[in-house]
């Protein structure tokens, strides 16, 4: 339980999961040997990262039903579609073609009309796919009621229709929520909250007044008058991950897993890339001061300037800066000449 | 109306690098690193993976401005290295661990579907 700085070392076997249940929407696994931040940032890809395939663009036909054309193409964009294998798929701003293609997305159609006296519901089986796509789950409408009707598009009356064409996307839910995978992710450590991370109100005992989580049995709950452990960390992770129906539970896993890999691949890409040329320009440390010609030549340096914001010359954006930002002195005193927006900003 | 576009808060723009690095010339051997499209989810697992590197004395980062999807990570090292080095480091084992993660996981998740037999096998389909 000792924290130790060296953790890294004492562990070489790495991270550890333990499924506790799986259905085919869900999982729920236990993460080990990890920190918070490592399982957190694994939280947040799966919610927002993980592409998933959405219909993004309606053309509508005809919609004589009483719901506005842009309520219907909501209803639609919210639609789960499978999303198996959607690595076939590009992203439509990728694809070379002009506004998308059978490569970067899928066709549904959707006609509809009432001719009965009853009302009728248009449900997502409706929506017929172009079999033009990159494999045959992709753009599926995600069915899992025993009638297999699938979600409620409209309702229609007698003599009303709707005909519209929907094309379908690859995006992450950090565009919309309609990408999401997952309805939801659970998340949980310390169940007996020894950490004391969160602060439970109670009136008279916290221990009567709160239920008690699934997981408190799995810990060992605290002794009575145990001292505090200000070296503990929270070690074992609780994920309860729920798909929408769009990829299957592990897909959802593995794929935040590997999104996270690539944000952390671009960085390595990025820094190590430089370093022929840094190193080779530049010699090493950076603390030796460098004439200015080292900083023209240099890209890497050279395009940022000390310490300009990325968006834009500082006016009120700049103090925040200031914790660290005594750069202005070593920089600002111009080596070479331009005082981009650091002295105009006070 | 103003919105920004969302896309906005992942897509490097034109010429945008993903990251880049500047000397904090106040300190020896660190530097701030500034990220471009990135948020907390890369932000704090990096900061606090830095932190296990015991070369590493200080590693911190902030969201200068809550409108735009930029983080900058300082990192102070002792020396033994440089700041981009620990973080290149950093960068590579924790892929290597996401990768014995996403191992682990297809391992448990296969015993799993053996464990749960054939009904649930079928309805996995």
């Amino acid at each position: 339980m000792d924290f130790d700085p060296m953790v890294m070392d004492a562990e070489p076997q790495g991270p550890s999961v333990k499924i506790t249940d799986a259905t085919p929407h869900s999982v729920d696994f236990t993460l080990q040997s990890v920190d918070l931040s490592f399982a957190n940032s694994l939280r947040r890809t799966i919610l927002a990262e993980v592409p998933t395939m959405a219909i993004d663009l309606v053309e509508i036909e005809a919609n004589t039903s009483v719901l506005a054309d842009e309520f219907i193409t909501h209803r639609l964009g919210l639609i789960p579609l499978n999303s198996k294998n959607v690595d076939d798929v590009v992203y439509s701003r990728d694809c070379d073609c002009e506004q998308y293609c059978e490569l970067c997305s899928v066709t549904l159609t959707l006609h509809a009309r009432c001719t009965g006296d009853e009302i009728m519901r248009v449900y997502a089986r409706d929506l017929v796919v172009d079999p033009l796509r990159q494999n045959q789950w992709v753009g599926n409408p995600v069915i899992t009621d025993p009638e297999g009707l699938g979600t409620v598009i409209c309702k229609l009356r007698k003599g009303q229709e709707l005909r519209m064409k929907c094309i379908a996307k690859k995006g992450i839910a950090k565009e919309h929520a309609k990408w999401a995978p997952t309805s939801a992710v659970g998340f949980e450590y310390d169940p007996q909250n020894k950490l004391r991370h969160t602060d439970l109100w109670y009136e008279e005992s916290a221990e009567k007044e709160w239920p008690k989580s699934k997981y408190a049995d799995w810990e060992e709950p605290p002794q009575e008058g145990e001292p505090f452990d200000y070296d503990a960390v929270p070690e074992t992770f609780y994920f309860e991950v729920e798909s929408v129906g769009n990829l299957e539970p592990d897909a959802i896993i593995q794929q935040g897993i590997k999104v996270l890999q690539q944000k952390l691949a671009a960085v390595i890409r990025d820094l190590a890339d430089g370093e022929g040329q840094t190193n080779g320009i530049n010699g090493h440390g950076y603390d030796a001061p460098r004439s200015p010609e080292d900083v023209g030549m240099d890209g890497a340096w050279g395009q940022d300037q000390g310490y300009t914001t990325p968006f834009g010359n500082g006016n009120g954006t700049q103090e925040p800066q200031q914790p660290w930002g005594g750069s202005a002195t070593p920089y600002g005193a111009t080596p070479y000449g331009q005082q981009n927006g650091w002295a105009n900003g006070r | 109306m103003n919105a920004p576009d969302r896309f906005e808060l992942f897509l490097l723009g034109d010429g945008e690098k993903k990251c880049s690095e500047a000397p904090d010339t106040r300190t020896a051997n660190s530097s701030v690193f500034t990220f471009n499209k990135e948020d907390h989810t890369l932000a704090n697992i990096l900061r606090a993976h830095l932190l296990k590197n015991s070369h590493v004395i200080f590693a911190g980062y902030k969201i200068p401005h809550p409108l735009f999807a930029t983080f900058e990570l300082r990192v102070q090292t002792d020396g033994s290295l440089t700041p981009k080095e620990a973080l290149v480091n950093t960068c590579r084992t924790l892929v290597g661990d996401l990768e014995i993660l996403s191992r682990e996981f297809t391992k448990e998740f296969e015993l799993r579907k053996m464990v749960m037999g054939d009904a649930a096998a079928t309805e996995n389909k």
